[in-house]
């Protein structure tokens, strides 16, 4: 508008290059992903473009090939273990499963919950919003050593079921107060006219309610997929056999080395979906991000 | 016309009225058992853990419910990770703040590219913290990292000593790697309360002569202050219970330089296995979260 040429010159620069700055780790990343070995490891100089590049590490990683034989013949170069144990597959089939599921027990629990405290006043309601805050505040490790015991007594120790449950825990209270401020943006009046042309509360919630709130289901579902995705402590400290991707990929550090292009594969692998999810719901992100506080 | 039947059905089971529909209870149990058994449960356990004392030679636990509470106290490990997670939080917090104010000010237009720009600013959040982590371990690294050969090339850091491996620099390296992926999170929040600011006020200032800083300083700033709490009270308590990228990137070292509360209490549960010491050190944590956090909700009326 009032701005000259020079200085809108001058801003667009200015933001390229930040958020160029903000995207590199993730293109240096994805370049690392499909480097090869002699290319990632080179110490005298760092290979930017001049490479031949190879999906040699996606290989082994997402599609679960075993590694080719090195120079050596057939010894593996690094890692202490065999072959497979860079196959990724199997973690990729574990995050999705812990991810959807939680995310799937999350929206219900949170639906049911959001509903009655958008739509009821009784006593406590305040209080009981309050406790469900404070369960955001709560560290993981305050919970993590009493929980490995719990989920150890009731069988969950190593399951799917026992992730999704922990990750169903730290969602919920994020989910309820999100699914909470969209049910408030709607009008009382509505569930009153519905319920006066004879609906229960329940029809009034499933037939009127939840078609009303669907981009925002839409934006929470999302949110709790994200977080259950990328989760990192509760998946180390609960699992030992079934690992989700964050926890598989710090596996590959070894003490001999890290594997850097098998890494970099799988990271990049796991931050496609969670991007274009985000993206789909990229209105209501911020609503999301603040529990509901901000409107936008 | 209404079918008498279903009507009259309905009338043979008659539940208590706190199990119909109309009643809150139904809504809410399933949430609240949840919270109940997998989260309130813990904590209350991790109480009674802590009233413990751990013989570590002989693994046998004596009820002494003070043990652990005046060694948490006593721990200087404790006192320094206390010190190690206020720098991080306080230092992150600032310079988070600050980063996104200005980028979402910088970002905050309608012309052609700047929503591109927006969505990519984005990306970084969606990246596991554990991938992050590695991610800067990887540009971290001594002999073919590539933010070590920058920073070779400008002479601000020598082969010999890699970032990750002096103290205050370990500290620097993984406040940085949060930085890169928390501050979009504050740009985006800064852009929804930039975008929700009246326009009058700015119109008349304008008017009246105002530079563009003092608009900033006398307006944009005193508007935007009940988003700015609550975006710092957010990203200060992940901060504060920080443990993800300790634990990639450093895992606490070198020797303690990077020891969090958190990472603290996860060694103690980890490599020690000294169960009741370790709910102690976590409960400390959940304790100073929680007086932290009300104390500033009550200081800047925080609301949610």
């Amino acid at each position: 508008m009032h701005d000259s040429t020079l200085k809108l010159t001058l801003r667009y620069l200015v933001s390229i290059l930040i958020v160029g700055i903000f995207v590199f780790p993730i293109a240096w990343w994805g370049l690392t992903s499909v480097k090869p070995i002699s290319a990632v490891f080179d110490k005298d100089r760092i290979v930017v473009f001049d490479f031949e590049p190879t999906l040699e590490n996606y290989r082994v990683t997402v599609l679960g090939y075993s590694k080719r034989g090195s120079k050596e013949d057939g010894k593996t170069l690094m890692g202490t273990s065999g072959n497979n144990s860079y196959d990724g597959r199997s973690s990729i089939v574990s995050s999705v499963i812990v991810a959807v599921g939680s995310t799937l027990i999350t929206t219900i629990f949170a639906l049911l919950a959001s509903y009655g405290l958008s739509r009821m006043r009784f006593w406590g309601s305040q209080g009981y919003l309050n406790w469900i805050l404070s369960q955001r505040f709560l560290p993981p490790v305050a919970i993590i050593v009493p929980l490995v015991f719990i989920f150890h007594d009731m069988g969950l120790r190593d399951t799917h079921a026992g992730l999704i449950i922990a990750h169903t825990l730290i969602n919920i209270p994020i989910a309820v107060l999100l699914l909470k401020s969209f049910m408030d943006d709607i009008p009382i009046d509505i569930d009153q006219a519905a319920m006066i042309d004879g609906a229960t509360r329940f029809q009034c919630f499933w037939m009127v309610i939840l078609p009303m709130v669907k981009g925002g289901l839409a934006a929470t579902a999302v949110l709790c997929f994200v977080f259950s995705w990328t989760e990192f402590l509760l998946s180390l400290f609960l699992t030992s056999s079934i690992r989700t991707i964050p926890v598989k990929i710090t596996t590959y550090v070894t003490s001999t080395g890290s594997e850097w292009g098998y890494i970099s594969a799988l990271g990049t692998s796991a931050i496609l979906p969670s991007f274009i999810f985000i993206l789909l719901v990229q209105r209501h992100l911020v609503r999301g991000l603040t529990m509901g506080a901000i409107k936008d | 016309m209404r079918d008498p039947d279903s009507r009259a059905g309905n009338k043979l089971i008659r539940l208590p009225r706190w199990l119909t529909s109309e009643h809150p209870f139904p809504w809410l149990f399933p949430a609240s058992a949840m919270l109940i058994v997998f989260g309130l449960y813990p904590v209350l356990y991790s109480l009674w853990l802590s009233m413990f004392k751990r013989n570590p030679a002989t693994r046998i636990e004596t009820f002494r419910p003070s043990w652990n509470w005046s060694k948490v106290f006593a721990d200087d490990r404790v006192i320094d990770a206390v010190s190690v997670t206020l720098t991080y939080t306080f230092v992150a917090l600032t310079i988070q703040l600050v980063l996104g104010l200005g980028i979402a000010l910088l970002l905050d237009s309608d012309r052609k590219g700047f929503g591109l720009l927006r969505s990519l600013m984005i990306l970084p959040l969606v990246v596991p913290p554990a991938v992050t982590g590695m991610m800067f371990l990887l540009m971290y690294d001594g002999s073919f990292g590539v933010i070590s050969h920058m920073l070779y090339g400008l002479g601000l850091l020598s082969p010999s000593t890699p970032i990750l491996a002096g103290g205050t620099s370990a500290l620097w390296g993984v406040i940085i790697a949060d930085v890169w992926q928390w501050t979009p999170f504050m740009v985006l929040i800064m852009l929804a309360g930039l975008r929700a600011l009246p326009k009058d006020p700015f119109e008349a200032a304008a008017i009246d002569g105002a530079t563009d800083m003092q608009a900033f300083f006398r307006l944009t700033l005193p508007m935007m202050s009940k988003i700015i709490a609550l975006a710092v009270l957010i990203r200060g308590i992940d901060l504060f219970r920080i443990y993800d990228y300790i634990k990639v990137m450093t895992d606490s070292g070198p020797v303690t330089a990077t020891d969090t509360l958190s990472a603290y209490a996860g060694t103690l549960y980890f490599k020690n296995a000294d169960f009741p010491y370790a709910s102690t050190v976590a409960l400390f944590t959940l304790i100073l979260v929680v007086i932290i956090a009300n104390l500033f909700i009550k200081i800047f009326k925080v609301r949610f």
